[in-house]
């Protein structure tokens, strides 16, 4: 025991044990006070405290260890290094597999304590649910434990990954591990409901969770976007890689959910949908896990995690929360009392549920995309779908969603007559038409486009017509969250349409001082590279300028990871109201010096081409070199050459040239002369036995630096980011009506005990 | 019977069910389309949707149009020594000739019998370390400050690394 407890960092490993006792504890107190004995639910209480303070501790020490540089521990020397400025240290947190699922743990555990305190009667049985969760992260967690440490202190950690040290590294993980806790609530609230088999009240206090958690989770998923739009260079906000649809699946599910709950709130219907949807979002989260973390998917995502060992653990927790949702959903949902659809055609609820649905088909098709390659390993080769799948059958959802949407604000409960409804819609209809016009004088040429856009517009004015009619009366602006939420999803398809249908995208390579026309209307200079300053990177500084006078300099960056030695491209994005250019560095040649003609790489035994010569690397010729090692120590020189085998049509001939170089990085690598030119070795590679040859002197080469770049013109993606703006907004204003209404009917709850008692 | 098919309720779930049967084999086609799994090249020869085709790059065979842009280059199959010729539309990917393996993402061209790749995935050799590094230079001795030697980094990038170019 106290051999293996050696290889842990004590103070971490012990928080870690405390909370997992705790944990029981708790687990054990709500089991008793389910059973009715109240003095149990102060223990399971205080139990749950004390555990989320347990967690919390781990958290602290592990980011303190982060902050310290303590090397000794295995996650630190991992993800972190001394090259790295204080804030990405910290975010190294997050940066690995153990440490993002303790932040995931640390907010579950945090979260957890508004929670209870918000469950009312309903407390143990959601507690439990709720921990059941918890205790899923928290194997995991002692299994992959994050304070595990290495025998030795190594002076330095192996360093972070390149690509996510950026300042939305620091913020956006955090946020969506936030939203990935929260969406195990309403499954808590739907499981626990169901265990007691009242499912009466259970609506009431999720609402507000399940909005919370949709507006976390949509902040993230936002971040998320922007960060690959302005820094990552993946050229648009959204790639349908799985680690970005296994965040997207979940949120939508929320997306239906809070619709059904609102429907279950008003109108009492969708009462055993709700049940299933609160479960699912929560088996979506896990699904996701497990797809990105397990390492099936390693072959086909950008960012996704290798199996560390714990697949089977994020099996078993996953088949855990089904079967017990299956379980529990077979046995009483036939118990729950639900109204049938009795609604006319042209009524709000006949509405919401056909626009629901299309947000269902939205996230099935897009669960099936990224689970193309699980599917298709069954049957062939795995395989992926790419973008354009999630693109083509997505667009005709949008077009229906967008339709629903203009006329929902105007329908009533009852049903609305079609000539009111129409009436009502005129101004929208007549703003739907007005934008269908300019979008057309602007180059909209599809049909289906006009469409698209004359009812996203039509949309986006209808709804905005009702939240002024809302916020003028009784609720004020509080109550016209949903619709607010809609006026966004309008902008949002506008912007999405207008920046991915007509962008303008195109390569080109700029030589150093010599302007290019680059599409009809700009022309860009490539003037100079900047070099690196302090924390700024490497640069390169473009001109551009559009015909009417319009111009800025860009500065895209390109430089390489000194660590690694990966190549960094990070574009340079300029925003305008209309539209955003958008500069993504691909490559950098720097000039070449008149005089070298080819550059080529020969192992051991290969042969190639160049002027004439036919290029055989026939070996190393190391008699220049008695023991390396000391020679280097003591400050020597160390020379290796190459043995080559040149023939033309004079015949064959042997050269040697060398490559000689010190400890200290002096390097000579005098040219051999040839006939009619030169040939030198400019780098060899020991491992793989191969040299880098450059041949000169044939007048043939040299040239001046050259850029090349992708140029992207993209039309009103600005309103992409507003959209998502008002869409969180309204969700935010939504969440805090659905709080204090959850608040008055606990008030309620708690008067008719007392006057029972 | 007949006027209880006909109620509304009926006509609703009925189109209801019809568009949801077109839009699930408009999904399944779709999705079916935009799968891209690997092949060998015989296969790839006949197949009649875009398939992704591996190999390394055989030597001497790549060529840059600087007018057309179009980059030609073979790619052989290490195992079977087949062959492969390719095009790709687009800026030669840098590190491109040192790349371990090489992913073209396409289709045949029968006319102009070449692979039409509309994407490439270069993988990189792990390693192509000079003795210099240990010090921090570039391994032809220039050091990176200087904006000089970009190309030679990417032999340096890790062998786990795909780099994508659409």
């Amino acid at each position: 025991m106290l051999e293996s407890l050696s290889q842990f960092y004590l103070p971490g490993a012990v928080t870690m044990w405390c909370a997992l006792f705790f944990a029981l504890a708790s687990l054990w107190g709500y089991a008793q006070a389910l059973r009715g004995d109240t003095a149990a639910l102060h223990f399971a209480r205080r139990g749950y405290t004390f555990f989320s303070l347990s967690i919390l501790m781990a958290g602290i020490i592990l980011f303190v260890c982060l902050a310290r540089r303590d090397f000794r521990i295995e996650y630190v020397y991992q993800y972190s290094g001394l090259d790295l400025p204080f804030h990405f240290q910290v975010a190294a947190f997050w940066a690995g597999q153990k440490g993002s699922f303790l932040i995931w743990l640390v907010w579950g555990a945090l979260i957890g304590l508004p929670l209870l305190r918000s469950a009312g009667r309903d407390e143990p049985a959601v507690m439990i649910f709720y921990l059941l969760n918890l205790f899923g992260l928290l194997f995991i967690l002692v299994r992959e434990n994050p304070f595990v440490m290495l025998e030795g202190t190594p002076v330095d950690g192996a360093g972070l990954n390149p690509l996510l040290q950026d300042d939305w590294m620091v913020i956006h993980p955090p946020i969506m591990f936030i939203g990935y806790s929260a969406a195990a609530i309403p499954m808590a609230f739907a499981l626990a409901a169901l265990w007691r088999g009242d499912t009466s009240r259970w609506a009431n206090r999720c609402f507000p969770w399940a909005l919370a958690g949709f507006l976390v989770l949509g902040t993230a998923i936002l971040m998320g976007g922007y960060w690959a739009y302005v820094t990552l260079g993946w050229g648009g906000y959204w790639g349908w890689d799985p680690v970005e649809n296994a965040s997207l699946i979940p949120w939508l599910i929320g997306v239906v959910l809070i619709h059904g709950l609102y429907m279950e709130r008003t109108k009492g219907r969708f009462r055993r949908l709700n049940l299933v949807l609160a479960c699912m979002m929560y088996l979506s989260v896990l699904y996701g896990t497990f797809l990105t973390r397990s390492g099936v998917l390693a072959d086909f995502s950008v960012h996704s995690f290798v199996d560390l060992g714990i697949s089977r653990w994020l099996t078993l927790w996953m088949a855990f929360f089904f079967f017990a949702s299956l379980y529990l959903l077979a046995t009483r949902l036939k118990h729950v009392e639900t109204r049938a659809n009795e609604d006319p055609l042209l009524s709000r609820g006949f509405f919401l549920v056909l626009s629901t649905s299309v947000v269902s088909l939205s996230t099935l098709v897009i669960t099936i995309g990224t689970s193309a390659p699980l599917l298709t390993k069954v049957m062939e080769n795995p395989a992926q779908v790419g973008p354009s799948f999630y693109n083509t059958v997505n667009m005709p959802l949008a077009l229906v969603m967008v339709f629903l949407l203009a006329y929902v604000p105007f329908l009533t409960w009852k049903g609305t007559p079609p000539g009111q409804l129409h009436r009502k819609l005129i101004p929208s209809f007549l703003f739907g038409a007005v934008a269908t016009v300019v979008s057309l004088g602007s180059g909209v040429e599809q049909i289906f486009h006009a469409v698209f856009i004359f009812l996203s517009a039509t949309a986006l004015a209808a709804n905005v017509h009702k939240v002024i009619d809302k916020a003028r009366g009784p609720g004020g602006l509080a109550s016209a969250g949903g619709y607010l939420a809609h006026v966004g999803v309008g902008v949002m398809f506008l912007g999405v349409l207008a920046s991915s249908a007509y962008d303008f995208s195109t390569k080109v390579t700029l030589e150093q001082d010599v302007p290019q026309q680059v599409g009809e209307d700009l022309t860009l200079t490539f003037k100079r590279f900047v070099p690196r300053d302090g924390w700024e990177k490497e640069k390169m500084e473009v001109l551009v300028e559009r015909d009417d006078g319009f111009s800025y300099l860009a500065y895209p960056s390109l430089f390489v990871n000194d660590r690694t030695r990966q190549l960094m491209a990070n574009p340079h994005v300029r925003k305008t109201a209309m539209r955003d250019y958008y500069i993504s560095p691909i490559q950098y040649e720097p000039a070449e010096p008149k005089g070298v003609d080819h550059r080529i790489h020969l192992a051991k035994g290969e042969s190639t081409r160049v002027e004439g010569y036919g290029v055989r690397f026939v070996e190393f010729d190391l008699a220049g070199m008695e023991n390396p090692t000391v020679q280097l120590a003591s400050g020597g020189m160390v020379t290796v050459g190459a043995t080559l085998e040149l023939s033309n049509d004079n015949g064959t001939q042997r050269v040697t040239p060398v490559y000689s170089f010190r400890q200290n990085g002096e390097l000579s690598t005098p040219p051999t002369q040839l006939d009619d030119g030169w040939v030198a070795i400019t780098a060899i590679d020991p491992d793989q036995g191969r040299v880098q040859l450059d041949f000169g002197g044939f007048g043939t080469g040299g040239q001046a630096a050259r850029l090349s770049i992708d140029v992207t013109r993209k039309p009103l993606i600005a309103l992409v980011w507003y959209g998502l703006y008002i869409v969180l907004a309204g969700g935010f204003l939504a969440t805090v009506l659905r709080w204090r209404q959850a608040r008055q009917l606990d008030a309620l709850d708690a008067e008719q005990i007392g006057t029972g008692a | 019977m007949s006027k209880d098919l006909l109620s509304k309720n009926n006509a609703k779930y009925i189109v209801g069910s019809l568009l949801l049967l077109i839009f699930a084999g408009f999904s399944y086609s779709e999705f079916k389309d935009s799968l891209t799994p690997y092949v060998p090249y015989e296969v790839a020869l006949k197949a009649e949707r875009s398939v992704q085709v591996a190999g390394g790059l055989e030597k001497d065979t790549h060529r840059y149009d600087d007018q057309t842009g179009i980059l030609h280059f073979t790619l052989v199959d290490e195992e079977t020594a087949e062959t492969m010729p390719v095009r790709y539309e687009g800026l030669k990917p840098a590190n491109f000739e040192d790349a371990i393996s090489i992913v073209a993402i396409g289709m045949y061209d029968k006319a102009t019998e070449e692979f039409a790749a509309d994407k490439l995935l270069v993988k990189c050799p792990s390693k192509y370390q000079g003795i210099e590094d240990a010090e921090g230079k570039s391994y032809d001795g220039k050091s990176y400050e200087d904006g000089q030697g970009y190309e030679t980094t990417a032999y340096e990038s890790n062998a786990t690394e795909t780099t994508a170019y659409d």
